[in-house]
């Protein structure tokens, strides 16, 4: 069965961004791209979105930015995770496990004689 | 509306412009999503079509991304700009801390300067620069009369009226007079400073009570019940700042009800504290009778010359009609702000140029003493050029020093000006500048902000480009002692001429003052003032409303008096010497043509006296007798004449059975007075002005104005410990008399305090200046042989004599002290012209002056330049030769 797509909580897509280039400096499309792939339909994004996120994140100096000759000789910008990007997605990552390990045992509790 | 698009910050190396950067990130996503639909099987068109669709917005995703990366760039360039900065001022702070000796002197130099400048600004701020306390200032003028001698005059009362009721340049023109009197009902008897004003006054000045009422239409009369509106200090200190104050009656002039409270602040004319109608004070229809002083406001859009203008074209036909009972020629406006500032103007503003040139003193100072430590650091910064630091860089690391310095210097140059400006205006002459006149606002502030900038780039720039320039291999192969090349030599040399030329600059300004002060001094005023005391008798209108009751008084005083132990004469007079020249007059003299102005022959200033107030004064009688006690109310009329009045009328003649008498004065006619005798010039005056002609009869002859008397008593001893007995036996007579004791000597001192404040100042400034240049050249020299001593060891191993060595290093010096003395002496010559005004018995280019000053020059030119020249001959050649 399908569901419609959800939309992103807020903040979501810069955790995201920072956990896409963990595995290494990436472009946008990129970007784009992968997490398109990892959330599948789930996660309704719109692509232009990710590159205001990706400049925020930038000034933030949480990415630093260069361009670069890919491997196809085409010139791209290339974003590369800092250290306190990495920080921040280590950070977040903890965060979010808590947030849902914490919701999904409040969700999956049976009643106990204390409700009644 | 569109916004402006904030423009783009210059991108760094690795960086695209904003613009750019933008368009290709997005265009690529676009072509690459296209070029994977296509390679999944899409046509190109239909590709590109769903690339756009997924993407979303362009624009607006364009226009947000721009947004940030500007914003954050941006950010980024100022946290660099301050990273820098931070780092600059570090690195000042452990320079300059680490030659204590150095940043003290180069703070304290520049203290003294902005200090000195602050000081002599927040002056010229509060007295000159400051508008008014009043709506709309510059519209405020004062009206004179132009007379046909030439000058300008207050105004006579129907030539007011007139001009008041005809001119169309004036939004309002009020009459006013100042008088100080004696007030009664208030907590004790005492002085009080009195203004008599027209009706339209309050309007002109747009002034409104605070509590009451301003006097009504109706009490702008003769016969109206006398009223008054008091200060907001007076009501506060004297009447207690209650309510109550309009049930009580309150003497001086008159009897009087106290009506309203004016603002605080507010004291125009005079610092006056009670404003009564000028309708009270009595009528005057004499067209030659100059008795109002006029403020008006004028239309807005005009200038005084507008006024001017119009006052002339009135005056003709007034002229026509009333001659010869008129002596106006036409009318002169002049801005407020002039009386008030009055003759304060020019030296004010020649302190705060010589301040100026003293600030330039010690920022010169402070360059070469810059230079001396760039070519000592010539080393280090070449290291760091070496190890690439840019020029720009050097530039900036210098430039930050000079900058700490100047900021240092500020903070204690504020410090420095607080105090200056205390004894500033404990020097200026009383009432030369008012305490509260000379704050420390934001414009003063303002101020030595920009001087502190101004040093900063005068003595910091200069050497920061000098030093940045030496070319690291040279100086690092040479080594620091050998940078002091030809070039910087030169540059040297300007410098301690340019500080040479500053100090010859002020102290032949200064030696000018020096000189006309000490010719005043000299100037024999005519009367004896050592020994003498006086004390203004203001005799309340209310209790001597006859003036033989105020004859009475004065006739009995000096009864007393002429038996009262320490006294050796004492007498009384209408008018002190020094105390102004009004009032003068017209006269006639009889058996001489008349005027064309009118029915008088000459015009001469009047004065009444007692019979031994001559003595009393110290003014010898030169021909004749003085007054004696026959010269009674009614024996016959008596006068005693100036040498110069006697002259004048009677050239060649004797004097003496001569007749006159004085015309239209106080109204109505008077009897002819017979001349018996002759006295010697005196200043009525400054003591500096022209001795004009005067004449005296007995007060008793003459007692119009006999209520406001001068006592002048001379005393055998200290003049001023005779003053408790002196009020003692006044207030036996009438306690209710207020006292104020002050010795001749003081009234003497104090009528040319004003020149002795700019020349105590200007001489301080031209000390300091002779200093900073002696400091300079010492320093120069001294850093010169210490440069050169590897060069004068070898000459003295070569058998060069050491005093020959000596007399070639400070020759050289000397040569650059001429060159400053020539540039100064032009300066000077140019400068001093513009303080001809200043001046008395001196030429601007007196030439003792200018050669004392250059004399001084010379001589602590030649002492700070043979110290350390000295030392050139002492040079040990082996240990100089093999320091190397």
């Amino acid at each position: 069965m399908t569901h419609p797509p959800m939309p992103l909580l807020k903040g979501t897509l810069d955790v995201l961004i920072l956990k896409t280039l963990g595995w290494g400096p990436s472009h946008g499309y990129a970007i784009s791209r992968w997490i398109q792939q990892t959330t599948g339909d789930e996660l309704h994004i719109e692509e232009g979105a990710l590159y205001p996120a990706l400049r925020r994140l930038e000034g933030k100096g949480l990415l630093d930015a260069s361009w670069k000759t890919t491997a196809t000789g085409r010139e791209a910008k290339v974003y590369t995770l800092t250290a306190a990007g990495r920080r921040q997605l280590k950070a977040e990552v903890s965060a979010w496990s808590r947030y849902v390990s914490a919701m999904t045992r409040a969700l999956e509790a049976r009643p106990t004689g204390a409700i009644a | 509306m569109r916004r402006r698009q904030p423009s783009d910050p210059l991108p760094l190396s690795n960086q695209k412009p904003v613009d750019e950067d933008v368009r290709l990130e997005l265009a690529q996503h676009i072509e690459f999503r296209t070029e994977e639909l296509v390679a999944e099987g899409w046509t190109a068109e239909d590709a590109r079509a769903e690339a756009l669709r997924a993407f979303g917005d362009v624009l607006s995703v364009s226009k947000e991304c721009r947004q940030i990366t500007v914003r954050a760039r941006r950010s980024l360039r100022r946290d660099e700009w301050f990273g820098a900065l931070l780092h600059d001022v570090r690195f000042a702070v452990r320079i300059l801390r680490r030659a204590p000796a150095f940043t003290l002197g180069a703070v304290m130099t520049l203290a003294l300067g902005i200090g000195a400048n602050t000081a002599i600004f927040s002056v010229v701020n509060g007295v000159l620069l400051r508008p008014l306390p009043y709506d709309h200032p510059e519209q405020l003028v004062s009206v004179f009369e132009a007379t046909e001698r030439g000058g300008l005059s207050d105004l006579t009362e129907p030539n007011f009226h007139d001009w008041r009721a005809q001119a169309h340049s004036f939004d309002g023109m009020a009459a006013y007079g100042t008088d100080i009197g004696t007030l009664l009902g208030a907590d004790i008897p005492s002085r009080v400073r009195t203004a008599a004003v027209s009706e339209d006054f309050f309007d002109v000045m747009r002034v409104r009570p605070v509590l009451g009422r301003l006097p009504a239409h109706d009490e702008f009369r003769v016969d109206a019940p006398p009223v008054a509106v008091v200060s907001y200090r007076f009501w506060q200190d004297r009447l207690g700042g209650t309510q109550e104050i309009f049930s009580r009656r309150l003497r001086s002039n008159f009897d009087f009800q106290v009506v309203g409270v004016l603002p605080q602040g507010f004291g125009f004319p005079d610092e006056s504290d009670l404003w009564f109608p000028i309708e009270l004070y009595g009528r005057n229809e004499s067209r030659t009778a100059h008795n109002y002083a006029v403020v008006a406001r004028l239309k807005a859009g005009l200038t005084p010359l507008d006024g001017d203008r119009e006052l002339d074209a009135l005056t003709v036909p007034m002229r026509e009609q009333y001659l010869p009972r008129f002596d106006a020629v036409g009318g002169t406006v002049a801005p407020l702000r002039d009386l008030e500032a009055g003759p304060l103007k020019e030296p004010l503003y020649l302190l705060l140029g010589a301040s100026g040139l003293l600030l330039l003193a010690a920022c010169t100072n402070l360059a070469s003493s810059m230079l001396v430590r760039g070519a000592a650091r010539a080393h280090e910064l070449a290291v760091r050029a070496a190890i690439g630091a840019g020029r720009g860089r050097l530039v900036r690391q210098v430039f930050t020093e000079s900058l700490l310095i100047s900021t240092l210097g500020c903070v204690v140059g504020l410090g420095i000006a607080v105090l200056l400006r205390r004894g500033l205006l404990l020097l200026a002459p009383a009432g030369m500048v008012p305490l509260e006149g000379a704050p420390f606002d934001l414009r003063v502030l303002g101020f030595s902000l920009l001087l502190t900038l101004l040093t900063a780039v005068l003595f910091g720039l200069l050497p920061a480009m000098r030093m940045s320039s030496v070319r690291p291999s040279q100086a690092m192969r040479e080594g620091a002692r050998h940078s002091g090349t030809r070039q910087s030599r030169r540059l040297w040399s300007t410098l301690v001429a340019v500080e040479v030329a500053l100090a010859v600059i002020l102290l032949s300004g200064s030696g000018l003052l020096l000189r006309s002060f000490s010719a005043i001094t000299r100037i024999d005023p005519g009367f004896r003032a050592e020994g003498v005391i006086t004390a203004l008798l203001d005799l309340p209108d209310a209790s001597y409303a006859d003036v033989h009751q105020a004859v009475a008084f004065h006739d009995r005083l000096l009864a007393v008096l002429a038996d009262a132990p320490g006294v050796v004469a004492a007498g009384v007079t209408n008018r002190l010497p020094l105390e102004g020249n009004s009032p003068g007059g017209a006269i006639q003299v009889e058996g001489k043509p008349t005027l064309p102005a009118g029915p008088f022959t000459g015009y001469a200033i009047y004065r009444t006296a007692s019979t031994r107030y001559f003595d009393a004064m110290g003014i010898p009688v030169l021909a004749g007798r003085p007054f004696n006690d026959r010269d009674r109310a009614n024996a016959p009329r008596v006068v005693i004449v100036t040498q110069g009045l006697a002259e004048r009328e009677w050239s060649g003649e004797d004097p003496i059975g001569r007749q006159f008498r004085v015309y239209g004065m106080d109204g109505g006619e008077e009897p002819y007075a017979t001349v018996i005798g002759v006295v010697a010039d005196i200043p009525h005056g400054p003591i500096t002005g022209a001795r004009r002609e005067a004449y005296w009869y007995p007060y008793s002859q003459n007692p119009a104005r006999t209520r406001s008397m001068k006592l002048v008593v001379r005393t055998a001893g200290n003049p001023a410990a005779l003053a408790p007995m002196l009020a003692q036996l006044v207030h036996d007579i009438d306690p209710q008399i207020p006292l104020e004791f002050r010795t001749m000597d003081d009234r003497l001192a104090s009528s040319i305090s004003d020149r002795r404040f700019t020349m105590v100042v200007l001489a301080s400034f031209a000390l300091v200046a002779l200093l900073l240049a002696g400091l300079g050249i010492y320093g120069v020299v001294s850093y010169t042989v210490a440069q050169r001593s590897r060069e004068i060891g070898i000459r003295i191993a070569l058998g060069a004599e050491p005093s020959r060595v000596q007399r070639l290093v400070q020759g050289g010096a000397m040569v650059v002290i001429g060159i400053g003395i020539v540039v100064g002496g032009v300066g000077a010559v140019a400068g001093t012209r513009l303080m001809r005004a200043l001046l008395y018995g001196v030429e601007p280019d007196d030439p003792m002056t200018f050669g004392l000053a250059v004399g001084l020059l010379l001589l602590v030119g030649f002492l700070a330049s043979w110290l350390p020249a000295r030392r050139s001959a002492a040079i040990d050649p082996v240990r100089a030769i093999q320091s190397e």
